[in-house]
């Protein structure tokens, strides 16, 4: 009978285990974030395929620069994440990913498009979906541009017509509204 | 940098931006510097972390489970060898609960009780099959000696209705003046023989009539003839003498003569003679 464990461990460990490049890091690393990164890359490439392939290389990368990762510089977490949305965002804006489109069936395209304009269905997180709904209007735009599509600011700013420093503070002010909400 | 500047510099959004990983490595930097500089900044930085992280941890989606196979091919790390995951907070370890299959058990026991009531219905059916046989079969030989004897019957009031109706045309008869009742008696061949013939006076026909016969029973090669003497001749009058129970009338019509001394009957082959038989004279009697 094998006893099931949920895989944990302190950040501090964990930063320790993955300079050592010990291969259990690796798994447990696996374990306790590739859902939440997933959901992070999924949101910006909702192709599976594509977006399961994003995952693997976030934690490609991962594993091979270890080494520079700076726990000085902000949580582990900020760090995997922006690995993922950073090749989530490469892959958008790949050859790779418009071949990807070019090579959909015709029949399949209306599906493809929508699949490509939908955020998420994802019936698990139709909570948090709603608290993101319930921003002002001008702040979800702003949040649905640069989370959920992986603009910059600086893109965000052209797309809206808005001034570079409104978009920052939108970004700001809907990032206190998240934090409101998980105090 | 002034507290008024301080804040300015959070509120300016540019820590969220860094979090984001929307800054130029020199912006970057600079950040970085502020954050090592300034506990404010730092723990501003650290609350914006946490509030991304929560909110990804709040939107994890599970990806394939042959993702993590395939990325530990990838890495040449080989599949589980030696690769155990670690964990050094052993909260959560919880033994596997053993759940005995109690449900299947008495499953199992419900079916077997299902198989045995359905084993003594089927030989109780059978039984009760072979039961309803057996008297079936009772019934159809009950029927059959019932059918046996309603023909007895049948035929017994098939013979008493055609004996009353000898009876009646002989008390008809007898009443009548038109017929002359020839009595013959029995000879030497059978001598307790007796027959009756009837002979009308006026169109001559000649009667006999079953009822008022006691002929002995011919066989199958042989029947009576009867015969008139005319003038010492003997005449045909016609065969008779299946007495069997196809005919109905009890009186059966034979030639008519115009006159005769004497009626009698003998016993002749099949289709009669063309002169009688004299050892086999059954009856005779004088007009």
């Amino acid at each position: 009978m094998t006893a099931y464990k949920k895989l944990t461990l302190t950040e501090p460990e964990l930063v320790l285990a993955l300079h050592s490049k010990d291969p259990a890091v690796l798994k447990t690393l696996y374990s306790m974030y590739s859902s939440a990164l997933y959901g992070v890359i999924s949101r910006i490439i909702t192709h599976t395929e594509l977006a399961e392939d994003v995952l693997q290389e976030t934690f490609v990368k991962i594993w091979q620069s270890a080494a520079h990762y700076d726990n000085t510089k902000g949580r582990l977490f900020t760090w995997m994440m922006n690995i993922a949305r950073n090749l989530s965002i490469d892959k958008l804006r790949s050859k790779d990913f418009k071949n990807s489109l070019k090579n959909q069936d015709i029949e399949n395209n209306v599906s493809f498009v929508d699949e490509q304009n939908k955020v998420t269905f994802n019936p698990d997180i139709l909570g948090v979906k709603q608290l993101v709904e319930n921003l002002k209007p001008d702040l979800q735009a702003v949040l649905n541009l640069v989370y959920y599509k992986g603009y910059t600011h600086v893109e965000a700013a052209e797309k809206l017509n808005l001034p570079l420093g409104t978009v920052k503070t939108r970004i700001r002010l809907a990032i206190i509204e998240l934090r409101r909400s998980f105090n | 940098m002034n507290v008024e500047n301080l804040k300015a510099y959070i509120e300016s959004g540019v820590l969220e931006l860094y979090v984001l990983g929307d800054l130029s490595p020199e912006e970057a930097l600079q950040v970085e510097e502020m954050a090592a500089q300034y506990p404010e900044v730092k723990s501003e930085l650290t609350a914006i972390e946490i509030a991304m992280e929560s909110y990804a941890m709040e939107n994890a989606v599970a990806p394939s489970a042959d993702i993590e196979t395939k990325l530990f091919e990838k890495l040449g790390l080989g599949k589980n060898e030696g690769v155990e995951a670690m964990s050094t907070i052993p909260a959560y370890t919880e033994e596997a609960k053993v759940v005995k299959l109690d449900n299947s058990d008495s499953k199992v026991r419900t079916l077997r009780f299902a198989l045995v009531a359905c084993v003594a219905l089927l030989i109780i059916s059978t039984g009760a099959l072979f039961i309803t046989y057996n008297k079936l079969n009772a019934a159809h030989d009950q029927i059959a000696s019932l059918n046996l004897d309603k023909e007895k019957f049948a035929g017994v009031v098939s013979k008493l209705e055609f004996e009353n109706k000898g009876l009646d045309n002989m008390v008809a008869m007898n009443d009548s003046k038109e017929w002359a009742i020839i009595r013959m008696a029995g000879q030497a061949f059978s001598p307790k023989s007796k027959m009756n013939v009837y002979w009308n006076k006026k169109d001559k026909s000649v009667l006999i009539n079953y009822v008022a016969m006691d002929l002995p029973k011919a066989d199958a090669e042989h029947e009576y003839q009867l015969w008139a003497l005319v003038n010492g001749k003997p005449v045909s009058l016609g065969v008779f003498g299946k007495t069997d129970s196809t005919s109905t009338e009890a009186l059966q019509k034979m030639q008519a003569i115009q006159e005769a001394q004497a009626f009698a009957v003998t016993l002749e082959p099949m289709g009669g003679s063309v002169n009688p038989t004299m050892e086999k004279l059954a009856v005779m009697g004088g007009v």
